[in-house]
């Protein structure tokens, strides 16, 4: 076990490192993707100009890319220490002060966001506080799953178009706060609930607790016991809770048009402008990094310097006993509906019947171009869903791997962890042009830690276990140990995990498709489905809300698969340790 | 003299605690000696190191005259069919995902012996030569009893042609009633096949009634030889 301290540095030092990184990615853009940028800012700058080989090469000269890539870095890095970021390439003006404008909306948000969270995380644990007994999570699961450009979409047509109440883009007044914050905030309160309501039954069940009940100590002082014993080692979740809060930034502030520093982002991808994208950028990493440490100070602050480890990890939270009943159902519905669409097609335009309301021939009606809406789902699940298949199959070969090699895993993880999909995802289009590909890479990247996590203590196991020296002494080698032994006992367990994250890469793909990141148009993506619907969501709401509907059954579906593989996972580990208990009582 | 286990100055340290303190015993062909002494006094860390299933920290340990303590693992690797090790924990030491007749068939394909001809039924002959017949093969080791664990993991040890077996409290997590069966069967087996017996146990009266010799450890040093 390493100490929680060491642990710190190491995580600082891996997430310093990520950083310096992504900087220098962004400022070797040019030389490795292949995509000259000259051309991108050429268009952004003037929409007359001709591109010519002189102007081109006028704008290169200008933007410093003649000095080549090692130069160039050696002057972004010295201006980054003088607290320099350069200029836009695009504007022309200087990068800092549209970072930190962009910074002060979005810590405006995060706050009000953050808000929301804890208002939603104490609506989810109170009722496990007054009962005294665990729920099955499954409602904080689910708003945990929700993504937030969904969310965000659904509360613009909902409180924004169809009531009225709250104005849908800008950001002048508290009352642009609302939606936005709220967007923003509930899947984060989903996620802090449910981590500290998961936590809660199992410390609840504590000896001490039993005690205290059995004394006679109120209900009330044994629930402020029992968050006083939670909360602690939550603090850490924080930081996570807030790396995924500037991810989700991108999306909500593109959504509502809230100057903020995530949309800056985006728009800095998409127009080539790398030093504004290597300032934005840098201002989220680093916003999640300040969390991250400040939560891990705290914790250090909560705890006292005597009590840090010892005694202090929480036990280990009993998933809810889920049957495969609930995934089943909603897998059968979506590949209901999905069968349906494929048989029709989605490119037919049909401009007679544009923004038609649901009929015989178009179940789902029919979206600006006339094209039907049920055959586009269909067609885009199975891209979606596709993309994401492959996705977690390449995920699970290096996840295997680096079962193997637990310490590097543990870094490159931590790296991963302080990464939001998103933020990777604006990378890699900025780098090699928004697609299905780069989007399917950049998920990738990002989304398998909790494999690999699986698959080293699965390696840590096997290892341990008694019937390798057995091995040994019959003069087996370790390659014979290894494909014999090792593997067969990992990959299945961590291939049906792998199996089970498949809807929520497939979310993860659609809302980077949403942003316009991924698959390009006419290709019929969910997010991309979901986006060119805003335009017209008061004419036509079932164009709308069809997409957003089938992405909120895929959440529910990620939800209830994880909760099922996690169930089914804690009742196997423990009838393999009743098999191993067999062994010191006696048995005939 | 004809010695098939000679160790000579064992020595196995974990960090700075030094669990065997210079041991030295040997174990000649058909004849069994006892290992005996309280909970922790290093007779597993004794077996392992005997085995080099573990490296000794100092000493050497000599296989019918060949020291092994120097010798690279690959070299080692051919050696070590002919002593096998015998644990504790019949589900242990079994694979939980192999049937026993696969197990039971491991060292042959192992060590090159296996024939797709004749294996099968060398594998039903070592079954039976424990006791066992091809329905057990067919099963499990969590669909067995504790006896009939132990008894495939002694099929399984001897599919190596083994000539020295170190047991490790074979019978200590077995019922009463199954001990003698186990017990007879290792008798029998080193009768028929001249095994030597390195055998690790707590119960001092089972000692005497099966040893030939006895020795007794305490806090990692040998006390006592007979
Ligand atoms: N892997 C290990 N790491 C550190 N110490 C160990 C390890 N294995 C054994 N020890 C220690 O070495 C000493 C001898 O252990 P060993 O298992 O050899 O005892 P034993 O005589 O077989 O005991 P028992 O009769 O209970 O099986 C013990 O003090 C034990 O705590
Ligand atoms: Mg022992």
């Amino acid at each position: 076990m390493r100490a929680p301290a060491s642990a710190g540095v190491r995580a600082g030092a891996t997430r310093a490192l990520a950083l310096a990184a992504v900087f220098a990615g962004v400022g070797l853009l040019p030389w490795y993707s292949g995509r000259d940028p000259a051309l991108t800012v050429l268009r952004a700058r003037s929409a007359e100009q001709e591109p010519t080989p002189e102007a081109l090469a006028a704008i290169r000269a200008d933007l410093g890319l003649d000095a080549g890539p090692v130069a160039l870095l050696a002057d972004r890095a010295s201006g980054l220490l003088r607290g320099d970021l350069g200029t836009s390439w695009v504007s022309g003006t200087d990068v800092l002060p549209s970072v930190t404008a962009g910074l002060q909306v979005s810590l405006g948000l995060m706050g009000a966001a953050l808000a929301v969270a804890l208002a939603v995380a104490a609506a989810l644990v109170a009722p496990v506080l007054v009962r005294g007994r665990g729920t099955s999570g499954m409602v904080a699961a689910m708003l945990a799953a929700v993504p937030e450009f969904l969310l965000a979409t659904v509360l613009l047509v909902v409180g924004g178009v169809w009531l009225g109440w709250f104005p849908t883009a800008g950001w002048k007044g508290p009352v642009h706060l609302v939606l936005p914050a709220v967007a923003l905030g509930v899947p984060a309160g989903g996620l802090l609930g449910r981590l500290a309501a998961d936590a809660l039954p199992a410390v609840l069940d504590e000896r001490w607790a039993e005690l205290w009940r059995a004394a006679g100590v109120t209900r009330a002082r044994v629930a402020g016991g029992a968050l006083r014993r939670v909360l602690p080692p939550l603090v850490p979740q924080f930081g996570l809770v807030v790396v995924g809060l500037t991810g989700g930034a991108v999306a909500v502030e593109t959504i509502f048009a809230v100057p903020g520093i995530g949309r800056t982002a985006l728009g800095a991808a998409r127009s080539q402008d790398l030093p504004l994208l290597q300032g934005a950028v840098l201002a989220l990493l680093l916003l999640g990094l300040l969390v991250g440490g400040a939560a891990a100070l705290v914790r250090h602050r909560l705890l006292g310097p005597g009590l840090r480890d010892a005694g202090l990890t929480l036990p280990a939270p009993r998933p809810p006993r889920v049957g495969p009943a609930v995934p089943v159902v909603l897998a059968v519905l979506l590949l209901g509906m999905i069968g349906w669409g494929l048989l029709r097609d989605p490119y037919a335009v049909d401009t007679a019947t544009r923004l038609a309301p649901p009929s015989s021939s178009h179940p789902l009606g029919t979206d600006g171009l006339g094209r039907d809406v049920l055959a586009r789902l269909g067609h885009g699940a199975a891209a979606t869903v596709g993309t994401a298949a492959a996705v977690c199959a390449l995920g699970f070969l290096p996840a295997l791997a680096l079962g193997f090699v637990p310490n590097v895993a543990a870094g490159v993880s931590d790296i991963a962890n302080a990464l939001p999909p998103v933020i990777v995802g604006i990378l890699v289009a900025a780098a090699y042009g928004p697609g299905t590909g780069g989007a399917a890479l950049a998920v990738a990247l990002v989304s398998w830690p909790p494999l690999a996590a699986h698959a080293a203590a699965l390696v840590q196991e096997v290892r341990a276990s008694r019937f390798l020296s057995a091995q040994r002494a019959i003069g087996a080698g370790p390659w014979w140990v290894l494909t014999r032994h090792v593997l067969p006992s990992v990959a299945g367990p961590v291939a049906r995990h792998a199996l089970l994250r498949l809807p929520g890469t497939a979310l993860a793909l659609a809302s980077l498709g949403f942003l316009g990141l991924g698959a390009q148009p006419p290709a019929p993506e969910w997010g991309l489905l979901l986006d060119e619907s805003r335009a017209y969501v008061e004419r036509a709401p079932w164009a709308a809300l069809a997409p957003a509907a089938a992405l909120a059954v895929l959440a529910a579906l990620a939800v209830s698969a994880a909760a099922y593989g996690a169930s089914a996972r804690t009742t196997r580990a423990a009838r393999t340790a009743r098999t191993a208990r067999k062994v010191p009582s006696r048995v005939r | 003299m004809n010695a098939l286990l000679e160790v000579r100055d064992l020595v196995v340290r974990y960090g700075a605690a030094l669990a065997v303190d210079h041991v030295s015993f040997e174990v000649r062909a058909g004849e069994t000696l006892a290992l005996v002494g309280p909970s922790g006094c290093g007779k597993s860390s004794t077996a392992a190191a005997a085995l080099l299933l573990r490296r000794p920290d100092g000493g050497e340990v000599r296989f019918e005259g060949r020291e092994l303590t120097r010798l690279p693992e690959r070299d080692l690797r051919a050696l070590r069919p002919a002593m096998q090790p015998v644990f504790q924990d019949p589900y242990g030491s079994l694979s939980p995902r192999q049937r026993i007749r696969d197990a039971v068939a491991e060292p042959l394909r192992v060590q090159g012996r296996w024939d797709a001809a004749t294996g099968p039924a060398r594998v039903a002959e070592l079954l039976a030569r424990v006791g066992l017949d091809a329905a057990h093969g067919l099963r499990r080791p969590h669909e067995l009893s504790g006896g009939q664990c132990q008894r495939a993991g002694i099929a399984r040890a001897l599919a190596s042609e083994p000539r020295l077996l170190v047991l490790d409290e074979p019978v200590s997590a077995l019922d009463p009633s199954v001990r003698a069966g186990v017990l007879n069967l290792l008798a029998e087996l080193q009768e028929t096949l001249g095994l030597g017996y390195l055998f690790i146990c707590h119960d001092m009266a089972l000692v005497r009634h099966f040893a030939d010799r006895t020795a007794e450890m305490r806090d990692g040093r040998l006390v006592r030889v007979s």
